[in-house]
């Protein structure tokens, strides 16, 4: 059960945040509409700079179609960059180790898993990447897709409100995303991180003695602060370490775990409230962050549940409150770092783990968070519309049946991709090439390994034991299709509603506590009918048989 | 010529993307740590007697019954601390093998417990900072077993 003691961790770091994030949600307004500020006056110039080097117009307006070739080819052309840089470390500056270069298949996987903002992790960073992969592979995609993502969820809430009466520019919102919002805060971020303990240096790597007589111990001094501010405020989860922030060097201390699970909620949450004003009715806003909340409340509840201590698997400074918590957080916003092992976690928390993942909205991950939300708003509205026999619609403009085409395309995205590739690893039988038999366990972490795929998350159980031909593959186009698929029709409902006639004021209120209860039912719904089946092989029946074990029978 | 109007801005974002974000950010980053805060941007390295015995964030390899030991099975397979129950359950071992009074011994573990929630939670200690206040205070009975 959640204790007051537990409380005692959640409360202020939740409360913390939501304050922050409301005024970041300000501050994201002049920015992504172009209002005047005082930081003009350092940022314009270099922004303009970055414009002209490119050879791009960041005044142009764009359609969906060309808002998303756009994105699409950046982060095409910088998985590649990253995919060359992985394979070929070795002949490449800044590789004290003299690390040898990936494997074609595990360079895929790391390039495509990166730039989609997922971070699954085949591989063990410390004793794999060269400084220059960590730093020009690993932190450069995770600033980039970050980006991507914040870019396209401003875009998909810019065409919402209907206020520009278009989507934007994809050139102007991904390189403020970076200059004015990513940067400055990685910025802050890391020097926060170095305080508390986390190292910053090109140093290298050495085997120093210890106390006791002919004992050593490495010591890895590489560029990890920089590197963990991304990951963590980029909701993108991909360690320095293989262990990932459950190693000490990644995450020394208590405070610095509350400080990194802090990191990880401020954007997406503050783009819940950025709705709001955007749209001009903070309403709208608190319904989209109420919804989010209170299903991540719920897994929070039910997480705490099961009984649990510090034992095999967790680390001993962070105890069982703060495993939990980040447990649930770092699947509930996408982020997938851990700092625990998921083996030591009862079924019931890996169920949690499991909603937020299958969601993705609960605030879900940086940008696309938000843009999951409003996709299942437009579904809630439809579904309710048909019930009620109301036309449906949001925010004073109708809701015609191509939007509702493209959300439930961009929502039955993630089951197809999910269930398929997991049935189809069982059928080839790759769970063995990863050392899984096709019992309730294996079966959990296969459908783990490509929910967190298929969700941009990034957790997972096998970490370097799913370095097949088979995971590598799969799960790499499990990402990008999971990453894609998804913006593409959402920015293009987004730019049909954008220009669409508005103020009938005919349709539900959505600003009221109602339709809050009535989202998060619905959201709840439309995933547990969609996953039940797999849950039940996977977690629950892993739950059952520990019920049934604990009794004798 | 529509799809080569795009690639020519993406390739030019990536290579300007990547000197930012993947170069100059963590370089510079490296360069406010070095000079700022040296000690931890190195990975906080413990002293004794002016020697470097590793760092503080990482456990060692105690394996000599003259020392508290560390615990194998954490996740990141370096955890620097065990639970209060762990350690307590040491205290005999130890004193066989050292003659340090167990009073001794119970007293160090408290002067060193910290608590999983901050004032409250598990009890725990750090194994390197009880084990080197152990050698400090016992130096002539340590001095066989350190570097």
């Amino acid at each position: 059960m959640l204790t007051l003691e537990d409380l005692f961790v959640v409360v202020p770091v939740w409360g913390l945040v939501i304050v922050l994030s409301w005024f970041l949600s300000r501050y994201l307004l002049t920015v992504f509409t172009g209002g005047k500020s005082r930081l003009d006056r350092i940022f314009s110039p270099v922004e303009g700079f970055i414009y002209r080097l490119a050879g791009v117009d960041a005044a142009k307006k764009m359609g969906w179609k060309e808002y998303f070739l756009s994105l699409l080819y950046l982060n095409a052309g910088q998985a590649v960059v990253a995919f060359f840089i992985l394979m070929f470390q070795q002949s490449l500056p800044l590789n004290p180790m003299h690390y040898h270069g990936m494997s074609w298949s595990l360079a895929l996987n790391t390039a495509l898993s990166f730039s989609s903002n997922t971070n699954l992790q085949h591989y063990n960073g410390e004793t794999a990447l060269s400084y220059l992969s960590q730093m020009s592979a690993i932190q450069f995609l995770q600033f980039t897709s970050a980006a991507t993502g914040l870019a396209t969820g401003v875009a998909v809430i810019r065409g919402f409100a209907g206020k520009a009466k278009t989507i934007g520019n994809f050139y102007f919102d991904y390189v403020r995303a970076l200059t004015r919002v990513l940067l400055p805060l990685a910025f802050i971020a890391t020097i926060v991180l170095i305080a508390m303990g986390v190292p910053q240096s090109l140093g290298g790597y050495s085997y120093e003695p210890t106390l006791q007589k002919d004992a050593y111990e490495w010591i890895y001094r590489g560029p990890i602060a920089s590197l963990v501010s991304i990951m963590q405020l980029g909701t993108n989860g991909g360690g320095y370490f293989g262990a990932n922030s459950a190693y000490p060097l990644q995450n020394p201390s208590q405070l610095s775990d509350l400080f990194e699970i802090g990191l990880m909620m401020f954007i997406p949450t503050s783009l819940l409230f950025l709705f709001g004003r955007m749209v001009g009715s903070n309403r709208e806003g608190r319904t989209l962050f109420l919804a989010a909340y209170a299903i991540y409340g719920i897994d929070l509840l039910i997480a705490f549940l099961p009984h649990f201590s510090i034992g095999r698997g967790v680390e001993v400074r962070f105890g069982a409150a703060a495993s939990v918590f980040w447990t649930v957080t770092t699947t509930a916003f996408t982020t997938g770092s851990v700092n625990a092992s998921l083996s030591a976690f009862n079924p019931v928390v890996i169920l949690t783990a499991f909603f937020g993942m299958l969601i993705q909205a609960v605030p879900g991950g940086i940008g696309t968070g938000a843009m999951y939300l409003l996709m299942y708003v437009i579904v809630t509205i439809f579904l309710v519309g048909l019930m009620a026999g109301r036309t449906p619609e949001y925010l004073g403009f109708k809701i015609e049946g191509q939007d509702v085409k493209l959300a439930v395309a961009s929502f039955l995205t993630h089951p197809i991709i999910i269930l398929i590739p997991t049935v189809l690893a069982f059928a080839v039988g790759a769970e063995r090439g990863a050392g899984l038999s096709a019992d309730s366990i294996g079966f959990t972490k296969v459908f783990y390994e490509f929910t967190s795929a298929a969700a941009n998350n990034g957790s997972d159980f096998l970490g370097s034991a799913a370095n097949t031909v088979f995971f590598n593959v799969s799960t790499g186009i499990v990402m990008w299709l999971g990453r894609f698929l998804p913006m593409l029709f959402m920015l293009a409902i987004a730019d049909g509603v954008a220009t669409r006639k508005r103020g009938y004021g005919q349709g539900l209120k959505t600003g009221s506590m109602s339709f809050v209860i009535v989202l998060i039912v619905s959201i709840f719904i439309l995933t547990v009918l969609t996953f039940f089946p797999f849950l039940v092989l996977g977690p629950i029946l892993q739950f059952l048989q520990g019920f049934r074990t604990s009794f004798g029978v | 010529m529509r799809a080569g109007a795009k690639i020519s801005p993406a390739i030019r974002m990536t290579l300007i993307s990547l000197v930012i974000c993947g170069l100059v950010f963590p370089i510079v980053m490296t360069g406010i740590g070095e000079v700022a805060m040296p000690w931890q941007a190195n990975g906080s390295q413990v002293y004794y007697d002016g020697r470097p015995i590793g760092s503080e964030l990482l456990t060692q390899d105690f394996s000599l019954p003259v020392f508290f030991h560390p615990r194998n099975d954490s996740a990141s397979g370096v955890d620097p601390d065990i639970t209060m129950s762990s350690a307590i359950s040491q205290v005999p071992r130890i004193h066989n093998a050292t003659g340090i009074p167990e009073s001794f011994l119970n007293e160090s573990l408290q002067k060193y417990r910290q608590y999983t929630l901050f004032f409250f939670g598990t009890e725990y200690v750090n194994v390197l900072e009880v084990n080197l206040y152990l050698v400090e205070t016992y130096p002539s009975i340590y001095a066989p077993y350190i570097q």
